[in-house]
């Protein structure tokens, strides 16, 4: 049911991005990138977010289920932070005629990027699910840790082209009311597209670990 | 509990000692540090050449062949005791937070011995001007603890899992790109005379928060 709502929501609030909204001065015809793009870097926080919590949370716990949702939310993450570097990349080439050149999105991005290969190529290199989820978890922890410090060093380091001073000069949100009612819906569509493929992953990963146990058990004799 | 603290002191000294001590007897750890550190300096300095006033490659040089030196050998102290299956019998004798942090300090010593060969060969070679040596000094100390830290909790994880030279460097960089980034602009800063010192505070801020933390983790690392 609420699936089919998500359908109806997406589906209605891109058509409206692209026919609806209009377009900011000064990007012309690639305003249109920030209704997919924008939403996929914020799902890309989110997923490191979500995934450095659970990870905390296992270790205090030692709940298994919070790892299932570290790894889930690592893996989309890592999906959406691909889907915002390369979106990001092809608006830079046609507006700033360069795919790439550093600029502090481009460095925080590609960091997030790195944590999730990092995070990812740890659990595929570690035996025995309790090692596994729990080297992960200390893992995702430092990386926590070091985030804040990003946010620091880069923007001491390279001067930003990213577009936020065009499209909100001053701090403030003067975008067209067209433009952040799609950007809006298209945030909230995303954030429940996540939110459903998060839950079929983790559902996944425990179904997969029933049929184990199930497996195991009848031929235990190992 | 003072007594407590003290029997921790006590076990993070006996730690390190028995670090040096194996370490001395065989010399391989440091040897292959060095060999390694000196080739890539070389690889380098023949590339390139003398760089004299190219000061913004210096720094980022530097930081290279330290950054290669440390992890092709930090993780050594944690692979050693695995690969010589020595893990529980340390873990019989002292706790996970007094191992990591004697095999902690011991990586940092061992990082110092390899700078002083490592950095004097560098400055020769490349043909670098003369450092301002507090703000170098201060820089590299901040940015060696800073490395340390970080390689030898990664070196701690790493040790576990399979494929784990390859990894080791992989897994490490995303968490050092923030410490890479200060201490070359630091170094930089001070050669060109500039003023280091929101660099050496973000160091300073970036090694206590990875120490601090790795101490409240070490306590989870193992518990088979």
């Amino acid at each position: 049911m609420w699936r089919g709502l998500l359908l109806l929501w997406m589906t209605v609030s891109m058509v409206a991005a692209f026919t609806w909204a209009p377009l900011v001065p000064g990007l012309e015809e690639t305003t249109r990138v920030l209704y997919f793009h924008i939403p996929a870097a914020w799902l890309s926080v989110v997923g490191l977010g979500w995934s450095m919590v659970h990870s905390l949370l296992y270790l205090g716990r030692r709940r298994i289920e919070h790892d299932d949702h570290a790894a889930a939310a690592a893996e989309l993450g890592l999906l959406f932070c691909v889907v915002a570097t390369v979106s990001g990349s092809v608006w830079a080439k046609a507006v700033w005629h360069s795919y790439w050149n550093w600029d502090p999105r481009e460095t925080s991005i590609f960091f997030i990027l790195l944590i999730y290969g990092a995070y990812l190529a740890l659990r595929s290199a570690i035996e025995g699910e309790e090692r596994r989820a729990r080297l992960s978890a200390i893992y995702s922890a430092a990386a926590f840790v070091t985030v804040p410090f990003l946010m620091f060093v880069v923007p001491r380091i390279y001067f930003s082209l990213h577009p936020d001073p065009l499209i909100n000069p001053g701090g403030k949100i003067e975008m067209d009311p067209r433009i952040r009612i799609g950007f809006g819906a298209m945030l909230v569509g995303f954030t429940g597209l996540f939110a459903w493929l998060l839950s079929l992953r983790v559902r996944l990963v425990r179904l997969e670990r029933v049929q184990l146990e199930a497996g195991a058990v009848p031929g235990g004799s190992l | 509990m003072p007594s407590n603290g003290s029997s921790s002191a006590a076990a993070v000294w006996a730690v390190l000692r028995k670090e040096c001590r194996s370490e001395w007897r065989t010399r391989y750890g440091l040897n292959a540090a060095l060999l390694f550190a000196v080739t890539t300096l070389t690889a380098v300095s023949f590339a390139i050449g003398r760089l004299g006033n190219r000061t913004d490659l210096l720094a980022a040089l530097l930081w290279i062949v330290l950054l290669f030196a440390a992890l092709a050998s930090l993780s050594h102290a944690f692979v050693r005791e695995v690969e010589g299956r020595t893990l529980l019998l340390l873990r019989l004798v002292a706790s996970p937070a007094a191992i990591a942090t004697g095999k902690l300090v011991f990586n940092l010593l061992f990082l110092g011995v390899l700078e002083l060969v490592t950095v004097p060969l560098f400055l020769v070679l490349m043909g670098a001007p003369p450092p301002r040596w507090g703000a170098f000094l201060g820089i590299l100390g901040l940015g060696s603890i800073a490395l340390g830290g970080c390689a030898t909790l990664v070196g701690a994880v790493i040790s576990q899992a399979r494929g784990r030279g390859a990894l080791y460097a992989a897994v490490s960089f995303p968490l050092l790109l923030p410490m890479l980034a200060a201490a070359v602009s630091g170094t930089r800063a001070q050669w060109e005379g500039g003023p280091v010192g929101s660099e050496a505070r973000l160091l300073t801020a970036y090694a206590a928060a990875v120490v601090g933390a790795s101490l409240l983790l070490y306590d989870r690392l193992w518990e088979d």
